[in-house]
Parts: C-alpha cells; structure tokens; sequence
C-alpha cells in the first residue's frame, strides 16, 4: 500500500523554502536592536548609505534633467522662485528687524556650528533631519535649526555623540507660537508633515494669503508665509495653510544655534 | 526569484526612496510575504522615528498589513495563492 506523507505546513518555514519575509523581519529587528543598543555606532554605519543614497538622488535627478528642454526650465524656474522667495523673506526680516535686531545682536552670538544633513524628507517619513553632527561638535538638545538664509526650521530635539536630529516645525504635533502678518498677529501654529503647517486664527484679524510668518528668535524670523485661508461663513475663525520658507527636501548644510526660545517638548535623550 | 528581488527592493527602498514609493512595494509583496510590510515598518521607524513624533506609524501600519495579509491568506485555498 503506497503511504501518503502530508507535509507539516507552517506559515513562515518549510522544507526547503525559505521565508524571505522572516528574513526581513530578523534584519530589521537586529537593526532596530542596534539602534538601540548602540545608536552612535548605528549612523556611523547607516551614513555611507545615505551620501550613497543622496549621490543617486542627485545623479538620477541630472539625467532626468537633461532629457527634456521643458523640464529643464522648470526645474530653474522653480530655483528661480525658491531663490526669489528667500531673498524675500531675507528682505522682510532686515525689515521687521530694523529697530531692534541690532539691540539684540549687539553683543549676542551670531555663530553657529554648521551640520551636514545626512536623511531629510520624504525618505525620513516623520519630517525630521538627521545630522552627522553631535555632541561632540558641540550640538545640544533644544538648539534652533537654520537653512540658508537665517529661516528657522526646526530644533534639535535628539543628541548622539556624532549625531543628532533636528525635528521641524511642520512635523505633526509639533506646536510653535508665532506672529503673522505686519500687524504681528501672534499665533499657535501646529505641523501637518510633509513640510505643511496649520493655524486657526480670527477672521477679524485680516490675515490673508502671502502673509508673512515670524518665528522667535533673535528678533522675528521669517519661517513661512500663508499659502491659503480656508473660511467657513458660520464660524468667527479662519483655518491658515502655511508653507515653509525653506523646502526641507533640498536642504543639505543647517546651522545650529542655541536661541534659547525654544519649547521643551522638543528636548529628549532617546536615541 | 520574484519574493528575493522584491522583499530586498522594499527593503532598499526604505532608504532610497521616498517613503510612499516604499508603502506601494510593501503592500505589492504583502500577498507573497507577508512579513515584509511589517519588516519594512520596522526598518523605516528603525532609520527616521524620533522620539516626540508620537506613535511609530510605520511599524504600526507595517504590522496591520501583515496581520490583514495573514488572514486573507487563512481564509483563501493554499492552491491559489503560489508558493
């Protein structure tokens, strides 16, 4: 009589198939273990990988462009505005300034440390940079980000020894007061990720799209302005969509300084 | 072949490209393997979470989808989907 052997079946291992997934999973569990375990010596590996990662971004990015005339003009376009909105936000700044950056800055300390980005979005998901400067290049917990410029976008919220990791001010839950507008209307604005920021503020206060938003700092800066007002005819207030000055998915160099006005529910020692 | 390639490009992805271009491939091999999806949370949290951005969504989305995947696999014949 001729025997029949059913195999034992089992989701994730069987005789001679391997469950790649499983794999995966064990990959990213050591990764997240030596994460933990030894977070320094975790970007000093994970670094290469990413200036690899960035060097094809860029590469690929350039052949793209040469493909097409068209493309190629919007693309400069593009810098074109995003080089025009900085200068314009570096002209509202010396204005608003005027009168008392130089009161502020006279004896303050204009210096920084200058970091370079290692992963920004839309790889880092959660808006967040990760720095290949830590500790030991002086970087401390709740020390303000800055792209070019002088924009604030973000703070550092974590610090390793070689590392840290500036969160921005469009990631989702992150609350900043600010001020809108020439009349300095002061605001609670709150990230939406993705580089996008919200705030409800009262239809009477007249804030309208193009409006400047002012971050504190040495004086106001300059960290976005309003893109749209949403408005409901029933309801006494205005929902403001805002975007940052500066696009957090092309910064490369930030400069670190200690301002002293940031919130602590940006400062952690987790890694 | 088609479970190595995919379950190392969702992997790579996660560092190479943007992170929707990774949900797409992570839910394309979530019929093969299931695990990966939730492999691929992991991974992403592992390299880009912070500690003040609240819960670690792709892991958590990671996991749904595996879970989800491990059903849908329970509840079909073994014959349809291919080892």
């Amino acid at each position: 009589m001729k025997k029949i052997f059913l195999a034992k079946r089992n989701a994730l291992l069987s005789p001679g198939y391997v469950s790649w997934g499983a794999c995966a999973f064990m990959f990213a569990f050591l990764a997240l273990l030596l994460r933990l375990l030894a977070p320094n010596f975790f970007w000093h590996v994970i670094t290469p990988v990413f200036r690899v990662s960035e060097a094809i971004s860029t590469e690929s990015g350039a052949l793209l462009m040469s493909f097409s005339n068209a493309t190629q003009l919007a693309a400069r376009n593009e810098e074109l505005v995003n080089e025009n909105a900085a200068l314009a936000n570096e002209n509202m700044m010396l204005m608003k300034n005027s009168a008392e950056v130089s009161a502020l800055l006279g004896g303050g300390n204009a210096s920084g440390i200058v970091a370079g980005v290692v992963a920004r979005p839309p790889e880092s998901p959660y808006d967040t940079l990760v720095l290949a400067t830590g500790s030991n290049g002086g970087v401390t917990l709740g020390m303000e980000a800055f792209g070019s410029s002088g924009v604030p976008i973000g703070v550092v919220s974590s610090v390793l020894d070689d590392f840290s990791r500036v969160t921005l001010f469009s990631a989702p839950g992150v609350s900043t007061s600010v001020w809108v507008g020439q009349a300095s209307t002061p605001l609670i604005i709150r990230g939406s990720g993705a580089g996008a920021m919200n705030a409800s503020a009262a239809r009477a206060a007249g804030i309208a799209v193009g409006d400047i938003v002012f971050a504190p700092g040495p004086g106001q800066l300059p960290i976005g302005s309003v893109v749209r007002v949403d408005s409901d005819p029933l309801s006494p207030s205005v929902t403001l969509r805002i975007m940052p000055a500066e696009n957090p998915f092309k910064i490369a160099w930030v400069l670190l300084r200690a301002t002293g006005v940031v919130p602590m529910e940006f400062a952690t020692t987790a890694p | 072949m088609m479970r190595t390639f995919g379950t190392c490009a969702t992997l790579l992805s996660v560092i190479f490209f943007p992170w929707p271009l990774t949900a797409c491939l992570a839910l394309g091999m979530a019929s093969f393997e299931p695990l990966v999806p939730f492999a691929a949370g992991l991974f992403a949290d592992t390299l880009y979470y912070a500690p003040n951005s609240g819960m670690p969504m792709f892991t958590l989305i990671g996991a749904f989808v595996t879970v989800f995947s491990f059903f849908v696999r329970s509840r079909l014949k073994t014959s349809i989907i291919p080892r």
